[in-house]
Order: C-alpha cells, then sequence, then structure tokens
C-alpha cells in the first residue's frame, strides 16, 4: 500500500506485522489463541504466508533441558568375598 | 619336652627307645586306670572278662601275652613282628575292650608326639644349617648359589624349618639379594619360590617386608619365567593383603607400571591375583588410578570382562573397573574402550557379586555415556531388572536409565518403546521413601516424556499404567527437594498431552503445585536481602519456583485447569515473578500469564496487578519466548485499551521483536500489501515517536467511543488459504 511512498510501513501495518509474528510464534510455541485472535491471522493470511518463513527454526520453549545425575562422587568398599 | 640329647633316628627307632622309657616307669596302665581289669581271672561287677580262644592255633600265644603286652600292640602295631595280628579278648561283638578302646585315642596321641619329634628334628637341623646356606647364597660360584638356594627351598616344605628361615633376617634378605642378581632361571624360580612359602605367614611376610623384597619382587614381574611370575605375583598379593606398608612400598617400587602390562597375559588365574593387585592398590588412591590409565588399563581391562568366563576373575576385573569408575580421567577412556557394553554382558549371569559390582561400575560411568552407542541390548537387561525387589539392583537401574536416556532420543525412543515406562512407574511405587530409587526413576521418565519423537507415547503410556496418582503423590510432604524438582519436572511434561490434563487435575496436582510454589518463593524472598542462595536437600528454591510455575504454565492450556489455577489467587505472584533475576523463572512466568490471559477475567486482574510495567521491560529481552509472551499478554490485556496504548505497545515491539532480525525488519517493511477493506483508526494527533514520555499505561483513559476494534472484524474468507498450523 505504501510502497511507492517513503520507505517503511505506517504504524498500523507494524502494528499487523508484529501481531501476526507474535500469534505464529505462540502457535510454535504450543500456546492457544482467542477466537479474535485466529481470526485476527485467518484476515491477515498474507503476512502469515510471509511470516511464516521468518520465524526461528529450532525449538523456542521446550521447557528445562534433561540433566545427568552424578553418582561417581564416592568410593564404596564391599567385602571381600 | 623331649630331651635335646636324644640321637637323630628313624621315627619307629626312636619310638621304640621311647617306648622303654615310658614302660619302665608305672605309668598307670598297670595299677592307675580303675576301669582296667586284671584279666588273669579275677572278675569284676559290670564286666565280665572271659579269655576268648579266636582260633585254636593261636589259643597258646594269648596266654602269654599279658595286658600290657595287648596294650602295646595296640598302640605301636608296627612294631610287631610282621605277620602277627593284634589278639583281642572281646567275647560281645556289641562291646568292645577297654583295649579296643584305648587304641584309636591313643594312636592319635602317639602320633602327635612322633611329628612333634620330627618338628623337632627339622627345626634343629635348619637353625644348624641357616648360617651357613645364607653364606653360600652370597657366593660368587653361581653353581654354589643355585645348590643352596635349591636347599633353602626344600627347607621350606616344612614347617618347623621354614619357621627357622623366617626367624633369620639375614636368611631371607640372602635369598631376596640371590633373586633379583641371579642370571640363571632356575635360583630364581627357586629364590621365588622361597619367598612365595614363606609369605603365608604374617612372620614371613614381615621379614620379606623388612629385607626390601618388595622392589626385588616387582622386579621380578618382568621376568621371562612363567613361574617366577606366578611365583612373584602371589607374594606380592599376599604382601598387599596382609602386610602393612606394602601397599606404598609397591607404589614406590613402581609395581603399578609393572603389573598393568600382565593384564595381557592369558592365564586366567594369573590374571585374576593380577587384578586383586590392582584393586588393592588403586582403591582410594587417586595417584595410582592415573598410572593405571596412563598404562592402557582401561581397554585390557575391558578386554578381559569381554573375552573369559572364569567368574573370579571377571569379579575382581569387575572391581577395579569400579574403583577406577570414580575418576574422572578414567571415567571417559572406559567408556571409549567399551566399557559399557562389556559390563552389560553380564547382568544375567549367576553370580550375585558380579551383577551387583557390574551394576555399581555402570551406574558410576552412565554420565559420561550419555553420547555411546551400541547399548540397546544393555537399556533392554535395565528395563528388565526394573521388576526386581533388591534395592541395590533397583538402585542401579534407575540410576543408569536415567542418565543414559538424557538427551539422547535414540536411547529414549527404545526404553519407551520396551516398556520402560510402565517398568519406571512400578519402581517408583516400589520404592516408597527410597530417594536414590524414587529420584532417577522419576527423572527418566521425565526425560522419556519430552525431547524425542516417542514423548508422546511415553506420556500416553503414564496414564495408561496408572502412573498419575503415584506421580503427583510425590509432591506431598516429606518434601525430598530432588524428588520434588524432578517430579514438577515430569508433571509439566505429562500436561502436554491433552488427554492427561483432567487425570492431573483428578489427582490434586495444581493445589499442590501452587503451595510449593508459594512455600518455595517465600524461602527465596527471606534469604532476597542476604544475597544468599538457599539450597535445601541440594536444590535451590528458585529451581523448585521455576519448575513449579512452568508445571502450571502447561496444565493451564486446558480452560479448567486454568480457572483452577487463576481461582487460587496465583495472579499476584506469577505478575511479582516478572521481575525476577533468574531468566528462566521470567520466562515461565510470562508463559503461564500468557494463558491466564486468554480468559478476560484473568486478563484484567492481570492488568490490575501492574503487570504492563515489567512485560514492557520484557519486550526487549533477548529471550525469544520470553518476548513472545510478554507480547502476547500485552496483546491480551490491551484489547480493550486506546489506541495510544496499542500504538505503545506498537513501538516497543518494533524496537524489539526485530533488533536481532535485521532480514525480518527488511521483510516486514517490503512484505505484500495488507488486505484491503483495512480501515484506518482514528488517530488522536500525531503518532508519538520512540523515546515515548513516561506516561503510566494504566493512567491513561479508557474511553466509550475508542472502545472500536483496532482492526475491524472481517468475514473469513475461505479463498484465503490459511496458513498450516505450526
Amino acid at each position: 500500500m505504501n510502497r511507492e511512498e517513503a520507505p517503511g510501513k505506517s504504524p498500523e501495518e507494524m502494528y499487523i506485522q508484529q501481531k501476526v509474528r507474535v500469534l505464529l510464534m505462540l502457535k510454535k510455541m504450543g500456546s492457544n489463541l482467542t477466537p479474535n485472535e485466529e481470526a485476527f491471522l485467518r484476515n491477515y493470511a498474507g503476512v502469515v504466508h510471509s511470516q511464516m518463513s521468518q520465524l526461528p527454526q529450532h525449538p523456542i520453549d521446550q521447557g528445562a533441558e534433561d540433566v545427568v545425575m552424578a553418582f561417581s562422587r564416592s568410593e564404596t568398599e564391599d567385602r571381600r568375598q | 619336652m623331649m630331651s635335646r640329647q636324644m640321637s637323630e633316628a628313624e621315627s619307629t627307632v626312636k619310638v621304640a627307645e621311647w617306648q622303654q622309657t615310658y614302660y619302665s616307669s608305672d605309668s598307670g596302665i598297670q595299677s592307675g586306670a580303675t576301669t582296667v581289669r586284671d584279666d588273669e581271672g579275677s572278675e569284676c561287677s559290670g564286666k565280665k572278662y572271659t579269655t576268648v580262644v579266636e582260633n585254636h592255633s593261636d589259643a597258646e600265644a594269648q596266654y602269654t601275652l599279658t595286658r600290657a603286652q595287648r596294650v602295646r600292640a595296640a598302640m605301636f602295631p608296627e612294631t610287631l613282628p610282621e605277620g602277627e595280628a593284634v589278639l583281642t579278648t572281646q567275647t560281645d561283638q556289641n562291646q568292645q575292650t577297654n583295649v579296643q578302646r584305648l587304641a584309636e585315642p591313643s594312636q592319635l596321641l602317639k602320633n602327635a608326639i612322633v611329628h612333634l619329634i620330627n618338628y623337632q628334628d627339622d627345626a634343629d637341623l635348619a637353625t644348624r644349617a641357616v648360617p651357613e646356606l645364607t653364606k653360600l647364597l652370597a657366593d660368587d660360584d653361581q653353581v654354589v648359589v643355585n645348590k643352596a638356594a635349591m636347599i633353602v627351598n626344600q627347607l621350606t616344605r616344612k614347617e618347623a624349618s621354614r619357621r627357622v628361615l623366617m626367624q633369620s633376617p639375614q636368611m631371607v634378605a640372602a635369598v631376596v639379594r640371590a633373586m633379583q642378581s641371579t642370571g640363571d632361571m632356575e635360583t630364581a624360580r627357586c629364590t621365588a619360590s622361597v619367598l612365595h612359602s614363606l609369605s603365608h605367614q604374617r612372620e614371613g611376610l614381615l621379614a620379606i617386608f623388612k629385607s626390601g623384597g618388595i622392589p626385588a619382587l616387582v622386579r621380578m614381574l618382568s621376568s621371562p619365567m612363567e613361574s617366577v611370575l606366578f611365583y612373584a605375583i602371589t607374594t606380592l598379593h599376599n604382601l598387599l593383603l596382609h602386610q602393612e606398608g606394602a601397599k606404598m612400598a609397591v607404589r614406590l617400587a613402581d609395581g603399578l607400571q609393572r603389573m598393568v602390562p600382565l593384564l595381557k597375559k592369558s592365564n586366567p588365574k594369573f590374571l585374576a591375583i593380577t587384578t586383586d593387585c590392582l584393586q588393592l592398590l588403586s582403591y582410594g588412591n587417586q595417584e595410582s588410578k592415573l598410572i593405571i590409565l596412563a598404562n592402557g588399563g582401561p581397554e585390557s581391562l575391558v578386554y578381559i570382562m569381554r573375552n573369559y568366563n572364569y567368574e573370579k576373575l571377571l569379579w575382581t576385573t569387575s572391581r577395579v573397573l569400579k574403583v577406577l569408575s570414580v575418576c574422572p580421567s578414567n571415567k571417559p577412556a572406559i567408556v571409549d574402550a567399551g566399557g559399557m557394553q562389556a559390563l552389560g554382558q553380564h547382568l544375567t549371569g549367576t553370580s550375585q557379586r558380579l551383577t551387583q559390582n557390574c551394576l555399581w561400575t555402570l551406574r558410576n560411568l552412565s554420565d559420561a555415556a550419555t553420547k555411546q552407542e551400541g547399548l540397546d541390548g544393555l537399556l533392554q537387561v535395565l528395563v528388565t531388572q526394573l521388576g526386581s525387589d533388591d534395592v541395590n539392583m533397583l538402585t542401579c537401574a534407575t540410576g543408569i536409565l536415567s542418565n543414559l536416556t538424557c538427551n539422547n532420543a535414540r536411547n529414549k525412543a527404545l526404553v519407551t518403546q520396551c516398556g520402560g515406562v510402565e517398568a519406571l512407574i512400578h519402581a517408583v511405587l516400589r520404592a516408597g521413601e527410597k530417594e536414590d530409587v524414587a529420584e532417577p526413576a522419576v527423572c527418566a521418565l521425565r526425560h522419556l516424556t519430552s525431547r524425542h519423537p516417542d514423548a508422546e507415547l511415553a506420556q500416553n503410556a503414564v496414564r495408561i499404567h496408572y502412573g498419575i496418582p503415584a506421580i503427583v503423590k510425590l509432591l506431598g510432604q516429606p518434601h525430598y527437594w530432588p524428588v520434588v524438582k524432578a517430579t514438577v519436572g515430569l508433571i509439566r511434561n505429562l500436561a502436554l498431552c491433552p488427554t492427561n490434563q483432567a487425570p492431573l487435575r483428578e489427582a490434586g496436582a495444581i493445589p499442590r503445585l501452587v503451595n510449593l510454589l508459594l512455600k518455595a518463593h517465600q524461602d527465596t524472598q527471606r534469604h532476597a536481602s542476604s544475597a544468599q542462595q538457599t539450597y535445601q536437600d541440594g536444590v535451590r528454591m528458585e529451581e523448585i519456583v521455576e519448575g513449579c510455575t512452568g508445571a502450571l504454565h502447561i496444565l493451564a492450556r486446558d480452560p479448567m485447569n486454568r480457572g483452577e489455577i487463576a481461582s487460587m489467587q496465583t495472579i499476584p505472584l506469577f505478575v511479582q515473578l516478572l521481575y525476577s533475576y533468574v531468566e528462566n523463572v521470567k520466562r515461565v512466568a510470562a508463559g503461564v500469564l500468557c494463558e491466564l490471559a486468554l480468559d478476560k477475567q484473568s486478563a484484567e486482574i492481570i492488568d490490575a496487578e501492574g503487570a504492563s510495567a515489567p512485560l514492557m521491560e520484557l519486550l526487549h529481552s533477548t529471550n525469544e519466548g520470553i518476548a513472545t509472551y510478554a507480547a502476547a499478554v500485552l496483546f491480551r490485556i490491551s484489547e480493550d485499551k486506546s489506541s495510544d496504548y496499542r500504538k505503545r505497545v506498537s513501538v516497543e515491539l518494533t524496537h524489539s521483536l526485530f533488533k536481532h532480525d535485521p532480514a525480518a525488519w527488511e521483510m516486514a517493511h517490503n512484505s505484500i500489501p495488507l488486505d484491503p477493506g483495512y480501515i484506518a483508526d482514528d488517530l488522536d494527533g500525531a503518532y508519538p515517536p520512540y523515546g515515548y514520555p513516561d506516561i503510566p499505561l494504566d493512567a491513561l483513559p479508557l474511553e466509550a467511543d475508542m472502545h472500536e476494534p483496532y482492526i475491524p472484524e472481517m468475514a473469513y474468507d475461505p479463498r484465503q488459504a490459511y496458513p498450516e498450523p505450526l
């Protein structure tokens, strides 16, 4: 809409871009969206489409990492049989 | 005490002489023993003696024998002329005569006395010979030395002479010197044999130790003669077992450096002694363990575990590996040499002690083996062992499984597929209050329920096998914090499966988690001013705060759970946690608020608690998860806010979400035009620049005519392809 004009988007457009990205990230992280938010994404399917490729590919929030337990802190002697 | 003046004669002759002296006095057999009756005819009460004629030809002979003669014949049958039998006066087959009854005990007594006579003789001989032999062992002529060594070796065969030898420090020193300086194999063998014989008594061990025997024996470990090697290692083994100071002396003499190469020998019994020596030397001694490592010990020991069947050898070798497995340098070497697989071969045999040692060793090694391949067989055996009632076995199996499933998707999948989830649940149930079993079992379940393709399978399996109530119960008192921490993490993973949400709620997970969170948070606040981190059972309360909030975050994906969480007045606490200095705590707090804000009522409470300010800050977080959750909460609480508010949010977002992603920024600027039909909102005055003046957001007036939505609702157009869900 504003391509021929000064570079950059209008504040409204930026807002939409940002909100689409946030909502897509939320979905990627497994969170729920409100019905309004789902509708928002449907309304701006084109923006969604362009944003999809911009999302980070790695998993974002998978909870705490696995951690090893250190068992070899001390020696135990067994009975000589 | 027998007279020293007795002549050295054959035992029978000596006995005969002794006999004579014995019978020359009235010993009591004739007169003292009141139960003995004269057999010349007089009867006595209780016993009736009549003369018995064995056969007609002996009839005369038996009348000439006195009782004394019958006693002598019974005690010293070897003195009877050849062909003559011991005659008896036995009349009743069921009753022995007194002489017959005395015969065996007297034989025993006689034998003991004979041995004593001989012993004394051997001792005498040795005493006289020792000084001479000592001299001869130091002779220049090797033939002489050899002969002397052979004689000394012979002397060690008998106990009495052996004692004399070990009581002579000069003799032992001479043997040691001869052993290490000789070039003759036979001399080496004899002298090593002497020391070996001496090493069976404490006195002998001490004598060897004091004579510098240990360095000499260590040198003999390089001998090409198998017998010398055997004598040397066995003698050293006896010294290590029973002689104080021997371990230090062996280490000082570089004994380990000589012993480790011997692990390449092929005699299982020899290897058993050698490995036992290594265990004695390295237990509790870090330097020894490093020497073993430097000399290729791990590879040789693993080789033995793989290739031998002799139980005693496998057991002694497993003990060395167990000792080495607590050494941070040896651990990776053992693992790299295939130690996990080799030890895993011996978990299903009949030797309980071997199985247990292998398990302890595997447990020690397991944190260094998370990237090892080829452990499928081991994992399956361990899952089977989870059915054991032996607490040691359970402790080890759960511990090993916990570590081997750590960050290893392949191992996680395998354990899940072979029934590991069910087996671990049963282990948890059987563990009761045994934290050494419960903690690793829960950790293993936590690993299985996330970050691998079969995680969902595992999450469902926990529910299917009735694991949820048991797991939630672990949050109860008394709190053992490592178990609590692991359980909270597991519950978070279980909640990822929507079907688990209701069972978790019904098991009472939410109030337990909220109470734990409150308790832990209060604890962190109490110590906040002292800038000290509090640990309980080795766990920081910040970790409990993070874990509980994280679990509640995922539980809040379910609408009913969400309502229950909010109803417990948790929102103020979650807002407070947004200020935590721990990034993970901020993340989970923003996450749970993001879910709670789906409900309008909760969104209003979040706003009323002043969440906007910290959330605005969090928009600038370098952590994408945090920034996303923060933005989402702000969107949700700003739905009814003024456009100014929403603009401010937008400005903050602009400068944060894209700041580390210039390409995305560029793309956002140049992306395809927005859909037509967009109606611009009424803007009040000029759009505020970045560097927004300090206007508190919650002071912005919400005016009724500003309530129209920022973006008008459009009818859904099915021709617009909606992107695939992520």
